[in-house]
């Protein structure tokens, strides 16, 4: 389950938590969630919430180093789903060129 | 992100037939994919592709088939996950204007996604061409 599109797609449609990935993404290094909870003027526990949810769905990897936890974001999970859609646009743009060569031969 | 595909395209050709084109079985088998099809709510349908490249099958059930609305389930074989096509005409003065609408993509896993693309990827691809080949014969033909 741990790798359900749904759990990705769940993980992205808040706008807060697409805010931190994408935080994390330009950052392109690890941040401490203390940094990432100032720059968000957000609580510990309100930030801790969003990353466990990102890190559920495979976007953010966690790190502990002495008391402070390092986040990093991965953004792979994102590719597989647009494998997807990637595949069927082309899928049904093929049929869609194949259907219109068919009526034209057939007319 | 959203979870389907939407596709729209005009068509200079009258209603009736673009709707037979999309819902005849030999029609389907034509253009598209080999069909064991029949526009009836609660059909069960195949599609084949008889490629030797490792094509695939894909099957379901038609939610709905009044003109001009057609809708099925669409489960790939290998992933045993449910999608929804629906395809709905509409008339216009020029012709026929196509919409498409797969939906339900995000039922896929990623796991899935990635085996599929591997081992069908070339497949899928075969399939495809080689309708077009036949396609443009047929149409040279005639």
């Amino acid at each position: 389950m741990q790798d359900k599109i749904t759990k990705i797609l769940k993980a992205i449609a808040d706008p807060t938590r697409r805010e931190i990935f994408h935080a994390l993404v330009v950052a392109a290094t690890a941040l401490p969630i203390t940094q990432i909870s100032g720059q968000f003027h957000m609580s510990r526990q309100g930030v801790t919430k969003h990353i466990k949810t990102l890190e559920e769905a495979g976007l953010v990897s966690i790190t502990s180093q002495g008391r402070e936890r390092y986040c990093t974001a991965d953004a792979k999970p994102l590719q597989e789903v647009n494998k997807w859609m990637k595949f069927y646009e082309q899928f049904w743009g093929d049929a869609f060129g194949n259907l219109e060569d068919y009526l034209q031969g057939t007319s | 992100m959203k979870d389907s595909i939407s596709k729209e395209q005009l068509l200079l050709h009258p209603i009736g037939k673009v709707w037979n084109a999309i819902t005849q079985a030999e029609e389907i088998s034509t253009w598209f994919i080999k069909a064991d099809f029949k526009a009836q709510k609660g059909y069960q349908y195949t599609f084949t592709s008889d490629g030797e490249n490792g094509c695939t099958t894909i099957s379901g059930e038609i939610k709905q088939a009044d003109p001009y609305t057609l809708e099925y389930t669409w489960i790939v074989a290998e992933t045993k996950v449910e999608t929804t096509v629906k395809w709905s005409l509409k008339e216009t003065e020029e012709g026929t204007i196509l919409s498409l609408e797969h939906s339900g993509i995000s039922n896929y896993e990623a796991d899935t996604a990635v085996q599929m693309f591997t081992s069908f990827n070339g497949g899928w691809d075969n399939c495809i061409s080689g309708l077009t080949e036949y396609l443009k014969e047929t149409v040279h033909a005639g």
